[in-house]
């Protein structure tokens, strides 16, 4: 069994129609905490199997101590097509349900665009095999042969 | 918890998944649209505003170290993400 994470329910302000008229939303959700030469962040990030990267704010670089003035560069789009920069640097992310932890290095990009953490491909779900119930709203990251940390 | 920069041991966050899911819609209404911090154990929000320098500012305030906290930004309602 690996980490279980319940989805995290958003209230709306009418029905959704597309979700049977429920007044809310569920979204997946999962504390995070990005590690860099400075200091620890823990924050909500959102898993998300069309995000080539994991990126996060980029306001989050200089509170962790990552110094991104020479950071390699690469070019996104978001799911709305709008263009935007990511500079790239390797940190150190952890996860937790509550039972098990998870702790790993891995290459993020930091950009102004977002403001909570994509969990991507790239630097998250690369690592994972990820099981997302619809029916129980909750999804199951375990652990891959790639998985690179402890 | 303290607000200067040394870095701290990791918080207690066991039960943070599970009271953040428990936490009230109503309670959160009156942040959306807005970056918070919850407590460690996700029963409270100890910190609010419209940007993560505001909540930062708020934290130090309070003497709280932002590592000891769990960050979040809270939806405004009726947005979809496609």
């Amino acid at each position: 069994m690996g980490l279980m994470f319940p989805y995290t329910v958003v209230a709306a302000h009418h029905a959704v129609v597309p979700l049977g008229g429920r007044w809310s939303r569920p979204r997946p959700l999962v504390m995070v905490s990005a590690t860099g030469p400075k200091n620890t962040f823990p924050m909500e990030g959102r898993l998300d199997t069309g995000s080539d990267d994991t990126v996060f704010p980029e306001r989050l670089a200089s509170i962790i101590g990552v110094d991104l003035s020479n950071a390699p560069v690469g070019h996104g789009r978001t799911a709305s097509m709008a263009l935007l920069i990511v500079r790239y640097a390797q940190i150190t992310l952890r996860i937790t349900d509550g039972v098990e932890r998870r702790e790993w290095p891995a290459w993020v990009g930091f950009t102004p665009a977002v403001h909570r953490p994509l969990l991507g491909f790239a630097g998250f779900l690369q690592f994972f095999t990820a099981t997302f119930r619809g029916d129980r709203e909750e999804v199951e990251l375990t652990v891959n042969n790639f998985y690179p940390g402890t | 918890m303290n607000a200067n920069s040394e870095q701290l041991g990791p918080p207690d966050l066991s039960h943070y998944a599970e009271n953040r899911r428990k936490f009230p819609l109503d309670e959160l209404a009156k942040h959306w649209g807005k970056h918070v911090a919850f407590s460690p154990d996700g029963t409270r929000i100890v910190a609010s505003g419209s940007s993560l320098d505001e909540v930062l500012e708020q934290l130090q305030a309070a003497g709280i170290h932002f590592s000891q906290v769990v960050h979040a930004y809270i939806d405004p309602p009726d947005m979809s993400y496609i």
